[in-house]
């Protein structure tokens, strides 16, 4: 099938000189129909520049850029100000990428502009603002990530338990003590030492003329020089047979997430193979999805049964990959959304089972050519918009791509073959060794079932097909060995602490 | 309000559309609207996004159609089913068709309304439309397929159950109304939920009832030509025979006295507290529809007093909002706020009223009223720049009226919305006996 083309892109990576010796990178996505004006700055800083002891810096001095006074204008002057625009701007941090970010009608963008520009120049970190959005993230952490979703926990909680000793351990808003023991001094410290001129990448996207890039890098030139140094990309443990984390939280149904970290990123020469084998699997939010047909669709156990092999933040609430998580390091995850607890241990062992199967028996040719022929029509949707796919020419620069990841996506589709798709299932995926994270009522119980790997039989309270009826006998016994000392029980309030 | 800001945000948008129709409101976009010989309406606009469709069809029933007791959450249940395929295309070939196509295929369902949206490539839209027009027309499941389904409805209900907002939203909603099926949320009651797999023979009367083309609006946006589409859903859809029949809704009584309830959610969260009142039905030429719109976001907004003075200064808050729009019935006005001491609620709560009574009392300034007509617009005309975009933020107003007129309808009764309105709306219906207070506590 002939794959289709995203829209001819006109996209341009330039060195801008900037009034000094230093020229900034700045990348351009002219789209003259496109009535708005998009900005990305990416800061190459993120969570695991966070110092320890002081987990969360880094997404609070964020949002004191992006969410608070400037020396020019108080919050509440800036909100005046942006309102009859229906503008903003805002700021995302990930592990490694803070993206300070905001789109305008082009009516409105010299207005708009000097808002954006003084609120990355000139933030005034004042006390008041401080201590509003510091609250906030004590919040996030302390009642919405611990008990206002399941889901959000066990995936949050998975990654900490997979990079456990790493840069990338902790969670993005930071750990709660930490977050409290961060004073303004250090979000000014983090920001002299991160926002600087030699650690920005400039995006611009839609109807800009080449003065506006000129004018917006003059700006940016303000920023100090400075080279901060960055950690090496976390080498999480290796990780020896299944290892259990359960979270005993008064609950009604059971949130599965588990995986490991995988080495593979985008750039690397098995990665569409292993994209193409993990849509399959796993297509986030799709009933295409293995696990999904399996799970949900065949037994009606839950909601969705989705796999990853790029980091996929705010899962519940995204249909398309997210961009600017980029990572060097990446981690294979499963998530199945809540089952009934008395259906936990069967849910588990049907996806791993799946997984297992996956890896040793590869894709068949028809499976294969469809996952295909759905993905080279699929990426179409990724990026609909002039700021989406910014972030991912910001991505490509990330990884050091020389080419459009989104343009050339569906070529290197098409240039897969079976056997390199399941060698490459074989190289990167397997299931034996693996982090599982299980939010649950009476762990205790489920860590004795588990340990004694005793049989799950599946209860439905509606008939099933005889052949699910069937299946489901080799999956209720289906050898999942944990031993006894690699399981962890945890009381939700337990976490994120330090 | 058609300022020069405005004009030229219109000029923007419509240099780059699609030749087409001359039209002259606020929709940026012309389009093109027929409703067949069976009533279906269809909307086609076309927008430049080079070979990507939009293909959204709104089935005018929700969970207010719900009106048979015993069947709250029906119509949320019954978009699950619609995904199970029919004689022609069962289930599993419908998906695997998606797939092969590499469309974007999901559902809603809200209140008012059922949405079924596809992404698809343009070359895709007659395999599209043949398999979308089988399934409105000829949806068939084995009663077996019916259970399993409801085993997914029950977990999606237990993933939802985690969040206070739930916990709230059911409360307010059964302590607002008494007689009209807003009193249950989308999702339903759980007895109801639970009950569901018996429900085989009612799903097919349900489908019977809602699913015909004269309670549908097909809209079809995006790298589209309009006469052809038009003709391609004469095609697939011309055959499709009426009968709907309309569900019977109990009008809800008028309210005459304030209703205060409180609810424990058993996690934790910092108190909740929303004060509601009794809305008003969505009529794009009433002028106090309008208007409400307008005063929810000038007195509750991000540059309301309320919010400078509870969010920013003081900090008592985490966040305050509003929502003041309309419905197909009249539902509620409802202001939204997270308190940070739970001794500070009754307090925060007089802060909400305090702010109405200042609406009340005296009238808000022509530039504040400018404004916020602006930020209205700007909000509007930046969130249309993808076909479904498009087609997501027409979905409610084409559910609410059976076309997309209204929108620009409604743009212009903005226009002529004075201070002296929004001070008279204040005063007509956010008073208390049309109120509702509902708070949520967790288990700190």
């Amino acid at each position: 099938m002939k794959a289709i083309a995203l829209p001819a892109l006109a996209l341009l990576m330039l060195l801008v000189a900037c009034g000094s010796e230093k020229k900034l990178e700045v990348v351009t996505l002219p789209v003259a129909s496109d009535p708005t004006i998009s900005l990305r700055l990416w800061f190459k800083v993120g969570s695991q520049n966070d110092p320890s002891g002081k987990e969360g810096l880094a997404a609070l001095t964020a949002q004191m850029i992006a969410d608070a006074s400037t020396k020019k204008n108080s919050y509440e002057q800036i909100l005046e100000k942006l309102y009859p625009m229906a503008a903003g701007y805002s700021a995302q941090v990930d592990k490694e990428m803070t993206i300070i970010m905001g789109r305008v009608h082009k009516d409105n963008l010299e207005a708009y502009y000097k808002l954006f520009v003084q609120a990355v120049l000139e933030p005034a970190f004042r006390e008041d603002d401080f201590a509003r959005l510091k609250s906030q993230q004590l919040n996030y952490l302390e009642r919405t990530l611990r008990y206002q979703d399941d889901e959000e926990l066990g995936k949050e909680a998975l990654s900490q338990f997979i990079f456990a000793g790493t840069p990338y351990a902790h969670p993005v808003a930071g750990l709660i003590e930490s977050v409290k023991s961060i004073t303004l001094d250090d979000v000014r410290a983090f920001y002299r030492k991160y926002y600087t001129k030699d650690n920005v990448v400039v995006g611009i996207g839609g109807s800009f003329d080449k003065q506006f890039v000129d004018r917006l890098c003059r700006d940016l030139a303000r920023l100090p020089s400075g080279v901060p140094e960055q950690p090496a990309p976390p080498e999480p443990a290796p990780i020896e047979g299944l290892q259990v984390l359960l979270i005993e939280k008064d609950t009604e149904s059971t949130a599965i997430s588990f995986g490991f970290p995988l080495d593979i990123v985008r750039g690397a020469s098995d990665f569409h193979a292993l994209w193409l084998v993990n849509s399959w699997l796993g297509e986030h939010r799709n009933s295409s999805s293995h696990l999904y047909q399996v799970i949900r669709e065949a037994r009606g156990m839950n909601y969705g049964d989705y796999s990853y092999i790029e980091a996929f933040p705010r899962g519940s609430r995204l249909q398309f990959p997210p961009s600017n998580v980029a990572r060097r390091k990446q981690l294979f995850q499963v998530w199945i959304r809540p089952v009934r607890n008395e259906a936990r241990h069967f849910a588990l062992r049907a996806a791993v089972r799946e997984l297992q199967k996956l890896v040793d028996n590869g894709l068949s040719q028809e499976a294969f050519e469809l996952t295909a022929q759905f993905l080279k029509k699929y990426y179409l949707h990724f990026a609909p918009t002039t700021m989406e796919r910014l972030g991912y020419a910001l991505d490509d620069v990330f990884y050091g791509l020389d080419e459009n990841f989104l343009n050339e996506f569906p070529k290197h589709i098409d240039e897969l073959t079976l056997p390199e798709v399941n060698a490459a299932a074989r190289r990167h995926l397997q299931y034996q060794n693996m982090k599982i994270v299980m939010v649950t009522k009476d762990a205790e119980a489920l860590k004795k079932a588990l340990v004694a790997n005793a049989p799950s039989p599946m209860k439905y309270a509606t008939p099933k097909p005889k052949a699910v009826l069937e299946e489901d006998k080799e999956i209720a016994v289906y050898r999942l060995p944990v031993r006894p000392e690699n399981i962890q029980v945890v009381k939700v309030e337990e976490m994120f602490v330090r | 309000m058609k300022g020069p800001a405005m004009c030229m945000a219109l000029c923007s948008l419509l240099a780059f559309v699609a030749q087409g129709t001359a039209h002259s409101g606020i929709f940026p976009y012309p389009y093109r609207a027929e409703v067949l010989d069976n009533g279906l309406t269809v909307i086609v606009i076309p927008m430049e996004s080079p070979g990507l469709v939009s293909y959204y069809t709104v089935v005018r029933t929700g969970s207010r159609d719900e009106w048979e007791p015993g069947h709250t959450g029906f119509a949320h249940f019954f978009e699950h089913m619609m995904f199970r395929g029919t004689k022609k295309y069962p289930g599993s070939v419908y998906d695997r068709l998606m797939t092969e196509m590499g469309a974007d295929a999901n559902a809603y369902t809200t209140d008012d309304y059922t949405c079924y949206h596809i992404g698809l490539a343009k070359s895709d839209l007659e395999k599209v439309m043949e398999l979308e027009s089988d399934r409105f027309q000829n949806l068939f499941y084995d009663e077996l397929a019916f259970k399993t389904e409801a085993g997914a409805v029950h977990g999606e209900y237990l993933k939802s159950l985690a969040s206070p907002w739930m916990v709230l939203e059911e409360k307010l909603l059964a302590t607002a109304f008494t007689a009209h099926t807003y009193r249950h949320t989308t999702i339903g009651f759980r007895e109801d939920i639970e009950a569901m797999p018996t429900m085989y023979e009612y799903s097919k009367s349900f489908f019977q009832r809602y699913y015909r083309p004269e309670n549908i609006v097909l809209m079809i946006v995006g790298d589209v030509e309009p006469d052809a589409t038009i003709s391609l859903v004469k095609k697939y859809y011309g055959q499709w025979q009426k009968g709907y029949v309309p569900p019977q809704i109990a009008p809800e009584p008028e309210q005459m006295g304030e209703r205060v309830a409180h609810v424990t959610y058993k996690g934790k969260t910092l108190p909740i507290l929303t004060v509601a009142y009794k809305g008003l039905a969505f009529s794009p030429t009433d002028v106090d529809v309008a208007a409400c719109y307008l005063l929810g976001d000038l007195a509750f907004g991000q540059t309301s007093d309320i919010y400078k003075k509870l969010v920013i200064q003081q900090q008592r808050v985490e966040f305050i909002s509003a929502d003041f729009s309309a419905n197909r019935d009249p539902k509620l006005f409802v202001i939204y706020t997270m308190v940070k001491d739970e001794n500070d609620v009754e307090n925060v709560r007089d802060e909400i009223f305090a702010a109405i009574a200042a609406f009340q009392e005296k009238a808000v300034t022509q530039e504040k009223l400018d404004t916020q007509r602006k930020n209205t617009m700007y909000s509007f005309l930046m969130n249309l720049d993808t076909p479904d975009k498009v087609a997501g933020n027409l979905a409610r107003f084409a559910a609410m009226t059976g076309g997309i007129d209204c929108v620009d309808q409604l743009f212009a009764t903005f226009e002529r919305v004075t201070p002296a309105d929004i001070q008279r709306v204040a005063r007509k219906y956010l008073v208390s006996d049309k109120r509702t207070v509902v708070t949520v506590t967790g288990g700190e």
